[in-house]
């Protein structure tokens, strides 16, 4: 047994929900390496925000990414809001980081249960997904999507919380609340989890700071970096919470993080509601915005994200940058992998809750030179089934009639 | 602009011909320019003295005569500090961080990648992040570029 | 003649025993489903999902070996469901008897599992690979406590063969209740046999996709999940013939509803088993098999041989 087998997990496994390459390196169960690959969803945002107006790029921005749609798009208008120096309204502020929070809810519920899938307890993801259509409904209420909510606009939001859906927050808050402890409880004493998480992937404090691990992977190491707390943006200045953080530095300790700062979203969600304050809901915003740069901080459910803009005075930026909190998460993976277990590849890419497409946000289609047509590709198919099947496709038309 | 913060003052004291190129934008946004020669020495500096040691991101910006890069540095109290340097189109290459900041090593091949700026002292690797069969010569995030490059390159080899 | 024939292909033999084995997955897999708080499958489920795969497009691995690849799943079948054979169902003779049989049951049972391995090798996939090497690996951790713990109530018997076990059982009360520990270990170490949570290891979908079954399609893929379910009833079958040895002379009808019963109840224990559980790793599986499981069965062995001593004194 001496061999040493490369295994690829991934572009596709069923592990990963996106796509990314893990060739790990095996000696019979152990990992030796670990050889990331990245950008498989690469779709050329970047570049295309450049040759489009704020407007629309505030609505491609959103769709960087599935999850954290509201942090990217947040994150963007605050950089760009700043440039302009418009004066964003009170209540806007609270909405933002009322439907912020919603959002690192419903993110949170998923990793969980995504994690629990990754360690074949498909019971926890049951209970945790089917919860997570409570926040998932509660955001088609206030913003009418479930996943791009598109509620921001420049300047401000574009819709108004009432009285009666305060009441309906509130109330879902509570049923999530008590489950939440529920699976605080199972997570954290049920025998099989424990041994899975426990001393899996580990990452030292200062092996967090040097791969510049952010978000509940790094507060999971000891670093109590949150930047709600740092750069208190939107309405965090306001309400009063806690950055979780633990010192087991494993995946079992990045768990108890996240089910940590679930609680904490509760109750920032509680108290916000609270004390909404009555303003306009916007202010008017520019089109062209005048030049300048700004960069501008937010913390996704996955850790910081960062947008940098720079305006040149015309309707349209000269440069937007973002770095999801993926990125810099992803390169402390290989650390934590070192003598591992193949069994526990999948949780620890897990456990940094990877979200591939902010990652990598910029390709164009290209066909290089070993690359079939779209016309050759079809042509082979056809060749393919008549030799091996006996079935003559030549003669089937595409298209409807 | 006025200089009352407690880190520019550091800044200034180390490097008083800095002190017109600093700018506060607000409490926790310092903005700053610096020649490329002197980069390498004050990033080492700020990270010793002045505990700016969070490398957070690194953009790269297609100027006309110029590629100019920002490094956007944090301290643990929230501020962040961006470096902003450049070099000559004609010179494009700078050198690399990742001895003093491993996580910036994404963020370099992105430079490389989508830039087409030389990394110098890159540690051996996967590109990042365009494919492996990417065309040589081709730059996205170049101003002259734009995707119709590509289809015409793909029209020339497919016929 | 005509009747031993009747008795394979009929009852007990292999369509009697195909039904159950689909009424089996139906059972845990809505089971399952509504512990998870789900709908779970109708009723014919399992039947349409058979019936689908043996019409689905076979694809083998150009590196396969053709013969052996084809062949394997059927091996699986049919040693599954000849172990069914040798075990008693609803009185204590099964159709074949054979002094020491339970021994003979115990070795036909692990046909399939040898199959499994052998499909993943042949396969020449990666994932197939490490999935037989760990199929093998977890192999050699279970089947020791599993052997144990299944021989230990014949140990009070002072036999290995399933009508003297379950005769000398029926005539002393409740004596087969002093098994319990080994059947405890047994249902634990079937857990494993079976490859489901917390011993999905080889077949663990999250880490190396589908294990040794990665390359199989179809009709191929149909049998192996077939194979899986007969040896679920045939395990189950086993397990209440050794541990609950009652109910086998009470006549045809009420003997073959008792019997169901007792399948029944050792199915809902492995669904809740599988609820309740995350996948454990190759390394904590084989220590839980030689650190606790295997001292506890030798325990019950040493607690018979006490006992037969105190019962024949």
């Amino acid at each position: 047994m001496a061999k040493k087998l490369v295994i690829p997990i991934g572009p596709q496994h069923p592990a990963l929900k996106e796509p990314a390459s893990f060739d790990v390196t095996l000696q019979g169960e152990k990992v030796e390496n670990i050889l990331v690959k990245l950008g498989y969803n690469h779709r050329g945002i970047e570049k295309a925000c450049e040759n489009k107006p704020y407007l629309h790029d505030l609505y491609l921005i959103e769709r960087v990414c599935g999850i954290c749609s509201h942090s990217h798009a947040t994150c963007f208008l605050q950089a760009v809001e700043e440039i302009a120096g418009l004066n964003v309204p009170m209540r806007a502020k609270y909405i933002r980081s009322i439907i912020g929070e919603m959002e690192r809810i419903h993110s949170h519920l998923l990793w969980l249960g995504v994690a629990a899938h990754e360690i074949g307890f498909d019971t926890l993801l049951m209970y945790t997904w089917r919860d997570r259509e409570i926040i998932m409904d509660l955001l088609a209420l206030l913003t009418g999507n479930r996943v791009n909510y598109a509620v921001n606009i420049l300047g401000g939001v574009r819709k108004d919380i009432s009285e009666e859906e305060k009441g309906q927050i509130l109330k879902a808050m509570d049923v999530l609340e008590e489950r939440t402890k529920y699976y605080a409880h199972v997570a954290t004493e049920e025998i099989t989890i424990k041994k899975r998480l426990s001393k899996v992937g580990y990452l030292s404090p200062e092996d967090a700071v040097k791969m510049g691990a952010v978000g509940p992977t790094g507060r999971a190491s000891k670093i109590t970096r949150d930047i709600r707390a740092e750069d208190k943006y939107a309405a965090y200045g306001e309400v009063d919470f806690k950055v979780i953080s633990d010192d087991n530095c494993d995946v079992f300790g990045r768990a108890v993080v996240r089910i940590g700062e679930l609680m904490e979203s509760y109750s920032i969600i509680r108290q916000l509601i609270k004390k909404l304050p009555v303003t306009p809901l916007k202010v008017p915003a520019p089109l062209r915005i005048p030049a300048g740069e700004a960069i501008s901080r937010y913390e996704a459910p996955r850790g910081e994200d960062i947008h940098y803009v720079r305006a040149n005075g015309t309707d349209k930026p000269e440069r937007v940058k973002l770095r999801a909190p993926t990125l810099a998460n992803v390169q402390s993976v290989s650390t934590m992998l070192q003598k591992g277990y193949l069994a526990d590849v999948t949780i620890v890419i897990a456990a940094i809750d990877p979200c591939f497409s902010c990652t990598d946000r910029m390709i164009v289609a290209v066909n290089g030179k070993d690359e079939m047509t779209w016309k050759q590709l079809r042509q082979h198919s056809i060749d393919w089934y008549k030799k091996n099947r006996g079935v003559d496709f030549t003669k089937v038309k595409l298209g409807i009639k | 602009m006025e200089n009352n913060h407690p880190m520019v003052e550091k800044i200034i004291s180390k490097y008083p011909a800095l002190s017109d190129k600093i700018k506060i934008q607000r409490e926790n946004r310092l903005w700053m320019k610096i020649d490329y020669p002197d980069f390498r020495k004050f990033l080492e500096f700020a990270a010793a003295d002045l505990k700016v040691d969070i490398f957070c991101m690194l953009t790269g910006l297609d100027e006309k005569e110029n590629y100019s890069f920002i490094y956007h540095m944090a301290d643990l109290n929230g501020l962040m500090l961006n470096i902003e340097t450049s070099v000559p189109k004609t010179n494009a290459s700078i050198a690399t961080i990742t001895d003093l900041h491993p996580a910036a090593e994404l963020q370099e091949r992105e430079l490389t990648d989508l830039l087409g700026v030389t990394i110098e002292g890159m540690p051996k690797g996967q590109r990042y992040p365009l494919p492996d069969d990417w065309p040589e010569g081709e730059y996205p995030l170049r101003k002259d570029w734009t995707a119709d490059r590509l289809d015409k390159k793909a029209e020339d080899i497919n016929g | 003649m005509l009747l031993a024939l009747l008795s394979i292909l009929i009852f007990p033999g292999f369509l009697f025993l195909f039904i159950l084995a689909l009424a089996a997955e139906y059972i845990d897999r809505k089971l399952y489903a509504r512990m998870q708080t789900r709908v779970g499958p109708p009723w014919f489920q399992p039947f349409a999902d058979f019936i689908k795969l043996l019409s689905k497009e076979l694809i083998i691995p150009e590196l396969a070996d053709r013969v052996i690849f084809r062949t394997l799943p059927l091996v699986a079948c049919a040693a599954a469901a000849t172990a069914f054979l040798f075990i008693p169902v609803y009185n204590a003779e099964s159709i074949f008897s054979f002094k020491g049989n339970i021994v003979a049951v115990i070795y036909i049972l692990t046909i399939p599992t040898l199959t499994y391995f052998l499909g993943g090798w042949y396969s020449r996939s990666l994932y197939s690979l490490i999935g037989s090497m760990r199929v093998l690996t977890q192999l050699f951790s279970y089947e020791v406590p599993l052997l144990m713990a299944v021989l230990a109530p014949g140990v009070l018997a002072s036999s290995w063969t399933f009508s003297t076990v379950i005769n000398f059982y029926q005539a002393n009360g409740f004596l087969f209740l002093v098994n319990i520990i080994s059947f405890v270990v047994a249902i634990i170490a079937v857990q494993g046999k079976l490859e489901k949570v917390p011993f999905d290891i080889p077949e663990a979908e999250t880490e190396i996709v589908a294990g040794t079954f990665t390359e199989y399609t179809g009709p191929l893929y149909a049998y192996f999940r077939l194979a899986m379910n007969i040896q679920t009833i045939s395990v189950s079958a086993l397990l209440a013939a050794v541990f609950m040895p009652f109910g086998y002379n009470l006549g045809f009808v009420l003997g073959v509803i008792v019997f169901l019963l007792k399948i029944l109840f050792i199915i809902v224990i492995l669904a809740v088993i599988r609820t309740i559980f995350a996948r454990i790793r190759m390394d904590q599986m084989v220590m839980l098999c030689w650190k606790y499981l295997t001292p506890l069965a030798l325990f019950q062995i040493f607690l018979n041989i006490i006992l037969k001593a105190v019962i024949t004194q």
